[in-house]
């Protein structure tokens, strides 16, 4: 037994990356609870803030105080979508306990001093991209040349200047990036209904690197698709990052208050190296199960250095 | 120009403007969002354009901003298809978030990623910011258990609001609170806050705190135009 507290997962227990830490941490023979979020209806949840943080968790008679809790990992789903809680339907007394007690844990991870990875609100800069861009180009990362508008003519503009445009969302909302074609003129004074992003296409490699407290865990991606995420042939090997930007990326994750992140690079033909996201939540196992890199691991290591390791405990 | 971004059914921010409508105030709301006229460039505002009031304004002209809305919601785009409402007012959330990060103007309170007003903080937060700064809190306690053990009884309670507004602060209560309620802005580091304490009096407790405060106050309200014009000042 490790010298912490408990460790404690929340989410589902079908979720790969929880799945994985869980492993790794008994492999460590920690003391590791994982709230199963399909559990709610037996759960009960207090938090109690004055001068300090208290409270606790008690699910089907198991209690956990939250001061004997030294680390979180927070993976939950929107408890709406829970089966028991869309069967029971919208505003029924299940429903609102589910998002009561997903509000309550929210609210205690963002301010107990236990170690979270991550903090809530240090993940919500994802929620914008064109927001979390501003950071990442001030950190020394390329940015592709982008244009958001409401007006189909500099669109179109945008596109006969760059030759080759991608459109993607502006929000976190996953989509597919696309290349423009001709097929999407039809549908292109849609624009007018609300802000869209497009973006120059960068040529290049692309690079997936896993941040993990002080760890770094680099991988060169093969694939001719244009969002490689959707493609059946994708080739992965796991690479070293040149010294530069392996400081950029400690940096950038740093200033997001962040202790694991997935950044999504792309290095050019004449070296120059773009960021494309920073992913507060990465579902690294896809990565992990094609290159051997054993993040896994290391983020069990790392919530098992609490509290030793200096937890972010920002108040916003 | 200074801009107010509301929801379409924000009656104090129109109020506000039309009060002052001889200061070039103008509110921005999600039809804004879905009109012809939004050029914006992540690198450079050199050509960048906004829709403001329906009318397409040059970015360099808009000298002060404040907003009084925490995101876009689904229920007010009633131009959009029904089913890409809340699609849309996440992607409008998302771009404002950006668009108001990326001013160089007075932004008055500047967005958060979880907030579009300033920190998202729920009543926990602010009460741990409050006793981290000194103040006598009232302990937030929530529980939740299935099902339900019955109606909570809830005893209401007469508050006393304090309100920030930059170097303002407005309140009819003992000056100990005031200077309370301007320390818990600085720890926030937000210009606009309404702190709620159990009572006016020396030795009151904090109970609740927001970003949001009463524009249909006649004195808050100037004071808000002060703080905007400051904006307008710097970019004459």
């Amino acid at each position: 037994m490790t010298e912490t507290g408990t460790i404690l997962l929340w989410g589902l227990p079908a979720d790969a990356p929880l799945a994985a830490v869980r492993d790794a941490l008994q492999r460590m023979d920690c003391d590791v609870v994982l709230l199963d979020q399909r559990d709610v209806l037996d759960t009960e949840v207090e938090l109690i803030v004055g001068s300090g943080v208290e409270g606790m968790l008690c699910v089907k008679g198991e209690r956990i105080e939250f001061d004997a809790v030294s680390a979180v990992y927070p993976r939950p789903y929107d408890s709406r979508d829970l089966p028991v809680i869309a069967e029971a339907g919208h505003n029924s007394e299940a429903w609102q306990h589910a998002l009561a007690v997903q509000d309550i844990l929210n609210s205690w991870t963002e301010i107990t001093p236990a170690l979270v990875v991550n903090r809530p609100a240090a993940g919500e800069a994802n929620g914008s991209k064109p927001y979390q861009s501003l950071s990442v180009e001030s950190l020394g990362f390329y940015i592709p040349d982008t244009l958001i508008t409401t007006d189909p003519e500099i669109a179109l503009e945008f596109w006969r200047r760059h030759q080759r445009v991608i459109y993607k969302s502006l929000s976190g909302i996953r989509s597919i990036v696309s290349h423009l074609t001709d097929e999407h003129m039809p549908r292109f004074q849609d624009v007018a209904s609300c802000p869209t992003q497009f973006q120059q296409y960068v040529p290049g490699i692309d690079y997936r690197v896993h941040l993990v407290g002080d760890e770094v865990f680099a991988c060169r991606i093969l694939s001719d698709a244009d969002d490689y995420r959707y493609s059946k042939r994708v080739d992965m090997q796991a690479c070293e990052l040149p010294e530069e930007i392996d400081a950029q990326c400690r940096r950038l994750i740093a200033s997001m208050n962040l202790l694991i992140a997935g950044i999504d690079l792309r290095c050019t033909p004449e070296n120059e190296w773009f960021c494309f996201e920073v992913n507060p939540s990465p579902g690294f196992t896809y990565f992990q199960g094609m290159t051997g890199q054993p993040i896994a691991d290391a983020i069990a290591r790392l919530l098992a250095s609490a509290p030793d390791h200096a937890c972010i405990a920002s108040l916003v | 120009m200074i801009v107010v971004v509301a929801n379409r059914w924000d009656q104090v921010a129109q109020a506000f403007v039309s009060r002052w409508a001889a200061h070039n105030i103008r509110v921005l709301t999600s039809q804004d969002l879905s009109a012809v006229g939004w050029h914006q460039r992540l690198s450079s505002a050199d050509q960048a354009t906004a829709v403001v009031g329906k009318e397409v304004v040059p970015q360099k002209e808009i000298e002060a901003v404040v907003t009084r809305i925490p995101c876009v919601v689904a229920e007010e785009l009633f131009d959009i298809v029904p089913g890409d409402r809340p699609y849309v007012a996440t992607e409008m959330t998302a771009f404002l978030l950006f668009w108001l990060s990326s001013l160089k103007c007075l932004v008055v309170n500047r967005p958060t990623p979880t907030c579009l007003s300033g920190p998202y903080w729920r009543q926990e937060n602010w009460a741990r910011a409050a006793a981290a700064a000194g103040i006598p809190v009232e302990p937030v306690c929530r529980r939740s258990m299935f099902p339900s053990p019955g109606p909570q009884h809830v005893t209401s309670q007469t508050l006393t609001n304090v309100t920030v507004i930059g170097p303002r602060v407005f309140g009819d209560t003992d000056p100990v609170l005031h200077d309370q309620a301007r320390r818990l802005a600085d720890v926030a580091g937000v210009e606009l806050l309404v702190v709620r304490f159990s009572n006016p009096e020396r030795g009151a407790r904090f109970v609740s705190a927001d970003v949001y405060p009463d524009l249909s106050n006649d004195a808050i309200a100037s004071a808000m135009l002060d703080c905007l014009q400051q904006g307008t000042q710097v970019h004459a």
